[in-house]
């Protein structure tokens, strides 16, 4: 004991053990859409509204379910987006989990 | 670094100015009808006592009862009390207020208060259940093997308990007002006797069944208001939750309730609804940033995971959590689009009250309003409820009986726990006497807290096994220091951590957490040498067992006695 290459060694950008693999992989897959989300929808609305001082664009001009498109898209486009994503989560977990032994070791799960 | 000597200093100048008169409370007008409204106050007072009876049902006699309910809670019932702690005054009230006031830009408030989850099940959720101890400040702890960062966590908690808990007070303090025709400062009073005298009889046993109870109890009087309010709007009464969006098309056109706007008013509430009317997008990614980061380290939502059988529970009791969530979170824009409707130009003084008055304006009918009103205050009293717990605990379990007398007897740490909750009930009422911004404001204070220090100290400790004790330290002081600078800054009135300015204490956590991440990795990497083997190999074990490895002392804590209803 006391070597330090005999401990657990963890890190999420280059995990070690192919189990950790796995998980890292599913979360950063979920982890890409949060952040599409989460920065990129506000990210495309400041875009479209570049020209006036409210950000008004085509986006809040058009009206989907009766909404103005930019309110729509945050109220309830990104909260249903969350809950699909924790889903998605919760799928690609229990399919990770029922991969057979032989394909869980070697590089491949990446 | 110089934030560590600031900190103490901070701490001193954070409670005299909390004490000092800054905003007088209570100040909202809103009533159209003021005055003891006698078929509300039943509502409340047969609510109150199904609270109270249910909880007494469920005594405790158990250390480990009070602290985390026992261990068998299922995924639907574990999401539902996500959802309870979760929806709090400021998820009722303050999300309501911040869209009438704000518009589009208190979105920012909803995605911030989603979102979060999915960090938090993505980076945190499973990991923490295999760890499978009783608070946050012990897992931070135990993974940097540090007395210190206990402590710090401990504090923190307790300092997120007494912000948080802030909020809520005023929020079930201008309920009770509405109610009973007290003054704030009474009402405060009498919310803070019924908070601790339930607290203190049920501990956490109580509080999580009673928390089932209190979602569906809140859910429904959150939901049903608004097919009558619809209805009367105009709309079809089908799926209000829809047909909003076409009153906010109107409005964006200047068209009210009372008719036509014209002129200044117009623009006024035109741009409310643009996206940067009240608000840059600097601004908005930052408070929608520091809100995720927050949620995903809050104490008291994290505390749910210990309470579960095991992972997979845990990950689908976030997933149904957040559904619970997302129902109040799609409707609670409804509110604040028919308060925009039938009162256009409003300002801060409906903002908290907004979904009082909106029925009231709308002619929604009393019992109706007491209903709604009977769940906000539910909302505000469980989330109190969950939060003096977490703050207790961590003062109790994290530095009473693991620190400061480690051989202390069950019965006695329990006691310590409970005086504890009664002494964080009184600083509460303290400075809920005299809140310093918007419900939902204080609350994202909160958040700030946490992102900008527990989150870091916990994504490092599971996900960078380099991170060690001298790391999460720096880390976290800065993170703390930070926030308390912005915070107090914001109390000040300074411009810079103002809501318009570059550091905002709502959200400050954009700038402060990244560079919390940044200081625990370079300090980490610069000591490594200076960690002795054993603490090493005590680290080690529990990274070890967070992630499943291989020669983890692998041992489940021992099976909590099931509770008996009568013991």
């Amino acid at each position: 004991m006391g070597q330090s290459g005999r401990r657990a060694d963890v890190n999420f950008f280059n995990p070690s053990t192919a189990s950790m693999k796995k998980e890292v992989s599913i979360a950063r897959t979920i982890l890409v859409f949060w952040f599409a989300l989460s920065y990129g929808i506000p990210l495309v609305i400041w875009l479209a509204g570049l020209g006036n001082p409210y950000g008004a664009s085509f986006l809040t001009e058009t009206r989907f379910l009766g909404f103005p498109l930019h309110y729509w898209l945050i109220a309830q486009g990104c909260t249903i987006g969350y809950i699909l994503l924790c889903k998605l989560y919760c799928v690609l977990w229990d399919k990770k989990t029922i991969i057979p032994r032989s394909e869980r070791s070697g590089r491949d799960v990446y | 670094m110089s934030t560590k000597i600031l900190i103490p200093a901070l701490v001193m100048a954070a409670v005299t100015a909390s004490a000092g008169p800054l905003l007088a409370a209570g100040e909202e007008i809103y009533q159209i009808e003021r005055g003891f409204k006698l078929i509300p106050a039943i509502i409340m007072v047969a609510l109150l006592c199904v609270y109270i009876g249910v909880g007494f049902i469920s005594k405790v006699s158990e250390t480990s009862g009070y602290w985390v309910a026992g261990r068998g809670i299922g995924k639907l019932g574990n999401g539902a009390a996500i959802a309870a702690d979760w929806m709090s005054a400021a998820s009722f009230m303050g999300v309501a207020g911040l869209l009438y006031l704000k518009g589009w830009f208190g979105l920012g408030y909803i995605i911030g208060w989603t979102g979060g989850y999915v960090l938090l099940l993505c980076l945190l959720a499973a990991q923490i259940r295999r760890f499978g101890k009783y608070t946050i400040p012990e897992f931070l702890g135990d993974r940097y093997d540090s007395h210190g960062v206990r402590l710090i966590a401990a504090a923190v908690t307790v300092l997120i308990a007494i912000t948080y808990s802030t909020a809520q007070f005023k929020g079930i303090g201008l309920i009770s007002g509405w109610i009973f025709g007290m003054s704030y400062t009474a009402s405060v009073f009498f919310a803070a006797g019924v908070v601790c005298a339930y607290m203190l009889i049920s501990g956490m046993a109580g509080v999580t069944r009673n928390q089932q109870i209190q979602y569906v109890v809140l859910i429904s009087a959150f939901l049903v208001p608004l097919w009558i309010l619809i209805r009367n709007a105009g709309g079809a009464g089908i799926l209000p939750q829809l047909e909003y969006g076409a009153i906010i098309g109107d409005l964006m056109q200047g068209k009210t309730a009372a008719g036509q706007l014209t002129g200044d008013d117009l623009a006024r509430v035109r741009q409310d609804y643009l996206p940067w009317g009240n608000g840059n997008f600097y601004q908005f990614i930052a408070l929608v940033f520091t809100l995720m980061v927050g949620t995903a380290g809050l104490p008291h939502i994290m505390i749910r995971f210990y309470t579960v059988k095991n992972e997979d529970v845990a990950r689908k009791s976030v997933l149904w959590g957040l559904f619970f969530i997302g129902l109040l979170y799609w409707s609670s824009p409804v509110y604040a689009a028919l308060g925009k409707f039938w009162n256009p130009l409003g300002g801060t003084a409906v903002a908290d009250v907004i979904i009082l008055s909106a029925p009231e304006r709308a002619g929604l009918g009393i019992a109706f309003i007491g209903y709604l009103a009977s769940g906000a205050m539910a909302a505000g009293l469980s989330t109190v409820a969950g939060l003096l717990v977490a703050g207790a605990s961590a003062v109790a379990h994290d530095w009473y009986a693991t620190i400061f007398r480690p051989d202390c007897s069950d019965r006695q740490a329990l006691l310590v726990g409970r005086i504890f909750t009664g002494a964080l009930c009184l600083i509460v009422v303290i400075v809920a006497l005299n809140p310093p911004a918007l419900i939902a404001q204080i609350v994202a204070m909160a958040f700030a807290i946490a992102g900008n220090t527990i989150f870091p100290a916990c994504v490092l400790g599971i996900w960078y096994s380099k991170a060690n004790k001298y790391g999460a330290l720096a880390g976290m002081s800065f993170g703390l220091g930070m926030t308390l600078i912005a915070m107090i800054g914001w109390i000040m009135e300074v411009p810079f951590f103002g809501p318009g300015g570059i550091l905002p204490a709502t959200s400050s956590a954009l700038i402060v957490c990244p560079l919390a991440f940044l200081i625990n990795i370079l300090v980490s990497n610069a000591t490594d040498d200076r960690v002795s083997n054993e603490s090493a190999d005590r680290s080690d074990q529990v990274i070890r067992k967070l992630h499943n490895m291989p020669g983890g002392a692998i041992e489940e804590p021992a099976p909590r006695k099931e509770l008996h209803p009568m013991a």
